[in-house]
């Protein structure tokens, strides 16, 4: 079984649509559960509470948790100075603290098992320090970081944790961002060109197979930096 | 669950995770430089505390917030740790 958060949209919920394409059993975290077509629990990940909630729910379903997607994030594109405090707190709040409590809390499924993956989202916005995005850079920064260190801890149960590091992929989160803005963003990757959800599916995909058994602690740039 | 049953609890525990290697002591310490136990047997002792809760029909949870807030008391020592274990099971 595979968890996916923020599966009612975008990136989450292209990633949780092709695993289950892959025959994987996917359990969804979103806020609002209503109208999705796949198996899922409400969860707002930036709620400590709640995801206590879900991770006891899951516990109580006894099956295998493969892996642990955290894909639910918020965006804002703004200069630092022009944003308001209340932006500031839900980046972080939904970013950073909302990847920590998903991943401390569901860890103990895995440790038990002594098997899974972690798979955290950051941004390319943080290696390219773009202007624009400082908090929201920071806030992924804060992902990175945390997923680097979590993936020392979690080595000797056999758990791995990596980062994704998407540029700008075309979701509800590039809402009001012009071509011409992207076009800034993609000349600085090593590969010059605007990556789509299903690239980052394959890279999902990638760190899920057996194959990457020998990366933890990696983040992977969409594009390269 | 009185402290009692949840010091052997807690005891049966340590001992199997540290493959009954070592003397077990009500004051014995399960974090800190002094403690036999390394964080991953910590881990394994919480999860082996899982499985005997669930025999004993409540949830022990070592990941809450309560627990962790305290959490260098609950795991000062064996005794502290069964203590806390006996106050889940009244929960």
């Amino acid at each position: 079984m595979i968890i996916v958060t923020g599966t009612s949209r975008g990136l989450g919920q292209a990633i949780a649509e092709r695993l289950i394409d892959g025959g994987e059993e996917v359990i969804g975290l979103a806020r609002n559960t209503s109208g999705l077509n796949i198996n899922a629990i409400e969860c707002d990940v930036s709620d400590y509470a709640s995801v206590k909630n879900a991770s006891k729910e899951v516990k109580r379903m006894k099956k295998p948790v493969t892996a642990f997607i955290n894909a639910a994030g918020v965006a804002s594109m703004n200069m630092a100075v022009t944003t308001d405090e209340s932006t500031v707190q839900k980046l972080i709040q939904t970013n950073l603290f909302g990847t920590i409590y998903c991943c401390q809390l569901f860890a103990p499924i895995m440790l038990r098992q002594k098997q899974g993956s972690f798979i955290n989202f950051s941004t390319i916005a943080v290696a390219l320090a773009l202007k624009g995005e400082s908090v929201y850079a920071a806030s992924k920064a804060g992902v990175e970081t945390f997923s680097r260190t979590f993936a020392r801890e979690m080595a000797d149960f056999n758990v791995r944790v990596n980062c994704i590091a998407p540029g700008p992929i075309r979701t509800d989160l590039l809402r009001g961002i012009t071509d011409t803005q992207i076009e800034k963003i993609t000349s600085q990757q090593v590969i010059k060109k605007q990556f789509q959800k299903a690239d980052v599916c394959d890279l999902v995909e990638l760190l899920l197979d057996k194959k990457a058994s020998s990366l933890s602690g990696q983040v992977l740039n969409v594009g390269g930096v | 669950m009185n402290i009692e049953q949840a010091k052997e609890i807690v005891i049966s525990a340590i001992n199997d995770v540290l493959e009954g290697k070592a003397e077990i002591s009500e004051e014995m310490q399960l974090i800190g430089g002094v403690s036999l136990l390394d964080s991953m047997k910590l881990v394994e002792v919480c999860l082996a505390l899982e499985d005997l809760a669930d025999e004993h029909g409540f949830e022990f949870d070592w990941t809450s917030e309560a627990a962790m807030s305290k959490s260098r008391g609950m795991f000062r020592s064996v005794a502290a740790l069964a203590e806390e274990f006996a106050n889940q099971s009244e929960v």
